[in-house]
């Protein structure tokens, strides 16, 4: 019955999808606006297809229906309801049916947005791109990585469940569902910058007009980064929270170009600049999503938590090469019409300024994407095995990202077009004195090196610098400084600058030891003493937890352990953490004695991490910054429709 | 203006002042328990996708945090440890890529691309006006209704 109706709604959401985009692309070429109502019911079909294969794949685990391809895999008897759940995206044909049902939900999110201009060419090419991707999408689910397949149910199955990582933490709920919003909403402002393309309205209304959309899904990729490297850090019990592991390095790259994207978006939208990098930006952002879901989900790559499966791997890098291509020839056919009408007058600008934070976020880009693939380039190249690690992409980022904290700071108090001398010392005087204050501050507290030291200092001075429009703001539109793009876009810099400086602190000041202790022992890490108070067992239908009672500062007992998930049989670490706002105390238990002898010795690793907390509490500052840069702010002026001279003389 | 340009040398000094103190006053030598920590940092555990094996728990990463511990202890130099951690799990054990032969393209095409980037970014600057400031009526219609509804 699940099988059936399951598989019924993925068929219906492909072929609607296909009628809806042929006969929208027929009408739209004809200019037949009548034959254009149908393909709106089409599309709400669409959703409703994405909403019903959710719906019925979610009853089926729910039922423990293990004659459902995709429940045998993933369901089990013993899994709790959360995680049951959170099952449909723990592999990759339930992640497929979820990344339909948000095309879904944006596809009809746009049309409630654009009803009254439902007949316009601009919104029906939109429209047309919108289901042509989720025609591919679908197209995964009917052929090759169908989750609704009719299965023989072996005799006393109880279903493996899904992998044990995938069930010990609250976040698994929240990071893959926040992260997809973020990947398919780029859908929406990629499928307007095609529908400019076609229609040939290139010009500033449809980054107007998708704003707000890509501000959204910008915000729910960094959300959901965040949120990924949040739950490594709970759950994955190997003491960090960012292994430049290829799917996370996935994750980033839209993420990085999204970044430039909504940063140059303003030099077209006041200048008129610019026109075929942001549409090239807008494209590539889309492209790298594809992309990073083929390097990750084709098995091309080994990753700690990519989904091998090779079936689909042809298919993503066919759709990949369609992308980039129709992009690439749509921008050389439109070229005549995206001639730049303007030019830089000084490179002390913003406009200048945005070009180099474009060339810094699109240099992380590449340097992310090479580090990622060059393994496979080497491989196939001349045989040579070879890892590129941690060491590598810090050293790599780590000179970028002191260059755009630098521009964090000096950009946004700069006027467009050209700035004075006095002016800029007159801006920057505040964020200055921040700057020597923080580093002040940061030596009386004890920080010493290079590296921390230089982050402390250019946090100081780009939060100086937010601050500053802040208080201006609200100093002359009261509540409202808080809100809008700019000062919303100010409240995510002084996120970014929290969460440099609990990287720079947690990872230059960490300290790491690994002892063996017997009951009654104690190990001192960094001022703080841990006390092993012997073994226990906690055991629950799903798993049984071998645990360390651990008594830190002779105070609260924390629990290290490893988890033996039972339908699995695999072990699974689950650390332990003390969080602070001023250190984390991170326990892992690295070995327990064979016999599990509680009188045995145990090995503990304890990893103390200065100030990582508000790497966390950067991370949900940015996102409150991108809610508040959603509501419509207060505009000195308007958006101007071309870029048009500056006359007035620039206000102080 | 000279008091705009005094007030600058001193937060110049300042920031100079401070970030000498940090790199200097830190420099004690490094103990052996960080020189260890260091390099388990630095070698990849060869069978977990790229983790280091200070991080992982792979009974082959804490066979190489062992045998990375006893050659310290008999004073081995770097580079010793190195050619011999490459020789017993071969070079993918490296974390850092070597810079010879192909691999050290992955050295070379980040500095490639930054120069391209820094004279593009010239370029972009420096060009012309060029070109038509007209937008057409459909855009400015656009505009205008996106302004009415925001």
């Amino acid at each position: 019955m699940n099988t059936t109706l399951g598989f019924a709604f993925t068929v219906l959401g492909l072929s609607a999808s296909v009628l809806g985009c042929l006969g929208g692309a027929y009408a739209l070429i004809t200019n037949k606006t009548h034959l254009l109502k149908p393909v709106r019911q089409w599309a709400w079909l669409v959703f409703l297809a994405g909403v019903g294969a959710f719906v019925v794949m979610e009853v089926a685990l729910f039922q423990r229906d293990y004659s459902v391809g995709f429940v045998q895999k993933v369901g089990s008897d013993a899994t709790p309801p959360l995680y049951n759940f959170a099952a449909l995206w723990s592999a990759l044909e339930g992640s497929l049916i979820m990344w339909t049902l948000m095309l879904g939900g944006y596809i009809a999110a746009i049309m409630l947005k654009f009803k009254e201009r439902l007949n316009d060419p601009l919104f029906g090419w939109a429209l047309v791109v919108m289901l042509a991707v989720s025609g591919f999408f679908f197209a995964l689910l009917v052929g090759p990585s169908n989750p609704f397949v009719d299965t023989a149910i072996p005799a006393n199955f109880v279903g493996p469940g899904p992998n044990p990582l995938l069930q010990n933490h609250i976040l698994v709920a929240f990071h893959p569902p926040m992260l997809y919003l973020g990947y398919v909403g780029f859908t929406v402002p990629f499928a307007f910058a095609i529908a400019a393309l076609i229609t040939g309205r290139v010009g500033e209304g449809w980054l107007v007009e998708t704003r707000r959309w890509t501000v959204a899904a910008w915000g729910f990729l960094t959300f959901g980064i965040v949120l990924g490297a949040w739950w490594s850090y709970e759950v994955l019990g190997w003491g960090g929270y960012w292994a430049w592991d290829p799917v996370e390095n996935a994750s980033l790259l839209p993420w990085l170009t999204g970044t430039a994207y909504i940063h140059s978006v303003m030099v077209q939208e006041r200048r008129g600049m610019l026109r075929v990098w942001n549409l090239s930006l807008l494209c590539a952002t889309f492209s790298l999503t594809i992309l990073g879901t083929f390097l990750t989900r084709s098995g091309v790559i080994d990753s700690v938590h990519a989904f091998a499966d090779g079936a689909i791997g042809p298919w993503l890098l066919a759709f990949f090469a369609v992308v980039s291509g129709t992009s690439v020839g749509l921008i050389a056919w439109r070229g005549d019409r995206l001639r730049s009408p303007g030019a830089i007058d000084s490179p002390v600008s913003r406009e200048a300024s945005f070009l180099a934070n474009n060339v810094l976020f699109g240099a992380l880009a590449f340097v992310v994407l090479l580090g990622t693939v060059f393994p496979l380039l080497a491989e196939s190249f001349d045989g040579t095995r070879l890892t590129i690690g941690r060491p590598y992409f810090d050293s790599m980022a780590r000179p970028i990202a002191f260059v755009m904290l630098f521009l964090m700071a000096s950009a946004p108090v700069l006027p467009w077009r050209k700035a004075s001398n006095e002016l800029l010392s007159e801006r920057l005087f505040w964020p200055a004195i921040a700057a020597v204050g923080s580093m002040a501050l940061a030596i009386i507290l004890g920080g010493r090196g290079f590296y921390p030291m230089l982050t402390f200092g250019l946090g100081g001075f780009a939060a100086g610098a937010a601050v500053r429009q802040v208080v201006l703001a609200t100093r002359r539109q009261g509540w409202r400084g808080f809100v809008g793009r700019t000062n919303g876009g100010m409240i995510v810099h002084i996120g970014v600058v929290l969460l440099a400086v609990g990287i720079a602190a947690s990872e230059s000041y960490k300290t790491d030891r690994t002892e063996t202790l017997l009951p009654g022992q104690t190990m001192t890490v960094a001022g703080n003493t841990f006390t092993y108070e012997g073994l226990a067992a906690d055991e629950t239908s799903q798993r049984v937890k071998i645990f360390a009672n651990v008594r830190i500062n002779g105070d609260e007992v924390y629990t290290p352990g490893t988890s033996l998930y039972l339908t699995q049989g695999m072990n699974v670490a689950t650390p332990s953490v003390k969080p602070g706002f001023t250190e984390d105390l991170f326990l892992v238990l690295d070995q327990v004695p064979d016999d599990r002898n509680p009188e045995g010795p145990v090995r503990l690793r304890v990893v103390v991490r200065p100030m990582i907390t508000w790497l966390w509490i950067g991370g949900i500052l940015m996102s409150v910054g991108t809610l508040l840069a959603l509501f419509p702010g207060q505009r000195r002026r308007g958006t101007e429709a071309v870029s048009a001279a500056v006359t007035e003389p620039v206000p102080v | 203006m000279n008091s705009m340009i005094g007030r600058w040398l001193v937060i110049g000094l300042a920031v100079v002042g401070l970030l000498g103190f940090a790199t200097f006053d830190s420099n004690e030598p490094e103990t052996e328990g960080e020189r260890i920590q260091r390099l388990h940092e630095s070698f990849a555990c060869p069978q977990c996708d790229g983790q280091s094996v200070a991080e992982s728990n792979a009974a082959v990463a804490a066979e190489i945090r062992n045998s990375i511990t006893n050659e310290v202890a008999d004073g081995a130099t770097d580079t010793e440890i190195r050619d011999q951690l490459i020789a017993g799990y071969g070079g993918d054990v490296l974390l850092n890529p070597p810079s010879e032969g192909f691999s050290a393209l992955i050295w070379i095409l980040p500095v490639v691309v930054a120069v391209f980037g820094v004279g593009g970014l010239v370029a972009v600057i420096r060009r012309d006006d060029g070109g038509s400031r007209t937008a057409s009526d459909a855009d400015a219609a656009l505009v205008a209704e996106a302004r009415e509804q925001s």
